[in-house]
């Protein structure tokens, strides 16, 4: 017997947020409606078969004016390894200076992603 | 006490005032100076670690530090002056500024135009009148996330969030993030505040509960808050008392709105739109006094800031040309009033002879609308009270907008989201 069911998923790539309701028979999508553009189709189609998220948060850092470096990843990583993802960079801890875009952690998990830094910030004297 | 000529000073250094001085200083004006008062360039931005800026304004997903740092290297390309650490006590409708700080001491500055570009500021617990004990714990969503992402302390362990708006919809991902559990977002309206984008990608992926019309009734602890109380709220928005219930955290966020911050606005006599809490300003971002300008979230509160960098190159495109005398005065002034269904509508003066984009605030959701500005109709999909609603007139729309003294800017359609 075949499977059909109607699913509401929020679109997130854009402020509008479209309310997509998916139709899938089988674990296959049929069709989706109510999403505004081709890019809110796409990200439908992923969230239902493997959901990603941008990946950004901190890591310690010495010798800057601050303690803390923000950091992201360089493309988004799948949503249920965010919180293993913050704990592969709990112990982290780099030296100043550092620049934008620079790694400071290679792969992550094996995700095949770099973590980067997302600003620059410069060595300060040591007080 | 330092004195000395500008042509123009810009006053706070985020997305808008960089954004302004870049413009004026591309625009042919030299002797530009920005007034900030932290220690460093970028205004809320270096703070906001998350992404999802300048998807319009650049066409790519930057984090907040990777967009503003785009200005401030542009700035110091352009060698604008700045003064950091740099506190405004005074401007005056003939354009002196009085400022301080640790290296020039008193300084006084007279510039032709000033491009006004504090941003804004939280509303806090005081505003609220939240009764019960006054603990540490307490504090609004960007304050903690200066802790959290700039000074590098975790401001609590178990948090329960007050508001639903966006910084603090952003707040309880990363309080989560870092290790801390949030009990719950309240909110006191039947819808969140935030964009629905934040509520799936903070709230539901951390399967957050969100509290719709629910609200905090009271906060409790001596030293350091050890619970709040809650309940559901009715149509009035008072609290239904057989719903109390207690909610054991050690910390209160509040993410309850921002007000666009003017005092230095007022000191100089500049008429403030009490829709907005901002100047009230017209088709050049032009304030009620001539070559003072108005841009970002000192005028009215934005949604994205690609949007307030927008307004901060038209308000510095203006104040350029106010000092060349190429700024027109306008001809005819149409006043915009907020009609049905808007809160806020910004500028509040128009020509009706230029382009102009407007800016609506609405009151509640609705669908398949309206807005109606004297004799023209422009039809929209859907416009919610968190999502800002833009519209642009080319020339040739505003050639046909009837042209009164005042007209009335409403929105018609079905009630619902």
């Amino acid at each position: 017997m075949k499977k059909k069911e109607v699913r509401a998923i929020t679109c997130i790539i854009c402020p509008v947020g479209c309310k997509a309701r998916v139709t899938i028979e089988n674990g296959k999508i049929l069709k989706i409606e109510d999403v505004e553009c081709s890019r809110g189709e796409e990200y439908v189609g992923r969230e239902l078969e493997a959901p990603v998220r941008d990946f950004f948060t901190t890591v310690r850092i010495k010798g800057a004016s601050t303690p803390v470096l923000p950091v992201r990843s360089t493309q988004p990583i799948p949503k249920d390894k965010i919180l293993n993802c913050v704990l592969e960079l709990v112990n982290v801890v780099v030296d100043a200076p550092v620049e934008a875009g620079d790694v400071i952690f290679k792969k992550p998990l094996g995700l095949g992603v770099d973590i980067v830094a997302t600003r620059d910030m410069n060595r300060v004297k040591e007080k | 006490m330092t004195k000395r000529n500008v042509d123009i000073a810009v006053i706070g250094g985020g997305a808008a005032g960089l954004a302004a001085a870049i413009k004026a200083k591309e625009k042919g004006i030299e002797n530009i100076v920005i007034l900030e008062r932290n220690e460093e360039l970028g205004g809320i931005l270096p703070q906001c670690i998350h992404t999802g800026f300048g998807l319009r304004y650049f066409k790519e997903n930057f984090t907040g530090p990777e967009y503003i740092s785009r200005f401030i290297k542009k700035a110091q390309d352009l060698q604008i002056e700045s003064k950091l650490d740099t506190m405004v006590l005074e401007i005056t409708s003939d354009k002196k500024i009085t400022a301080v700080n640790s290296v020039d001491g008193l300084l006084t500055l007279q510039a032709k135009a000033i491009v006004l570009a504090m941003g804004c500021r939280e509303r806090t617990r005081g505003a609220l009148g939240i009764a019960g004990t006054r603990p540490a714990g307490i504090l609004t969503a960007g304050t903690a996330q200066r802790l959290m992402d700039i000074e590098g302390y975790m401001p609590g362990a178990k948090v329960v969030i007050l508001g639903s708006g966006d910084i603090g919809l952003i707040m309880a991902r990363r309080f989560v993030m870092e290790g801390a559990k949030v009990e719950a977002v309240v909110e006191i309206l039947p819808y969140a505040s935030g964009l629905s984008r934040n509520v799936v990608q903070c709230l539901e992926d951390f399967n957050i509960p969100l509290l719709l019309e629910h609200t905090v009734t009271s906060i409790h602890g001596a030293d350091r808050v050890e619970a709040v109380t809650v309940a559901k709220v009715n149509v009035d928005w008072k609290p239904i008392q057989e719903t109390e219930r207690t909610i054991e955290c050690d910390t209160l966020i509040l993410s309850v709105g921002l007000i666009p911050e003017n005092e230095l606005s007022q000191i100089a006599d500049i008429a403030l739109d009490s829709a907005t809490g901002g100047p009230i300003i017209n088709d050049y971002m032009e304030t009620s006094v001539q070559g003072i300008f108005g841009c970002g979230n000192v005028v009215h509160v934005y949604d994205l800031v690609d949007q307030v960098t927008q307004a901060g190159e038209l308000a510095g495109e203006s104040a350029a040309r106010y000092v060349l005398n190429e700024l027109p005065t306008l001809r005819k002034k149409i006043v915009l009033k907020a009609g049905d269904n808007v809160k806020s509508v910004v500028p509040q003066i128009i020509s009706g002879e230029e382009p102009v984009t407007l800016h609506l605030r609405v009151k509640k959701p609705m669908r398949n609308v309206k807005v109606k500005i004297g004799n023209l109709s422009i039809p929209k999909r859907v416009v919610r009270p968190p999502e800002m609603v833009v519209i642009s007139f080319t020339g040739k729309a505003i050639e046909k907008l009837e042209k009164k003294d005042e007209l009335r800017v409403s929105i018609e359609g079905e009630t619902g989201p």
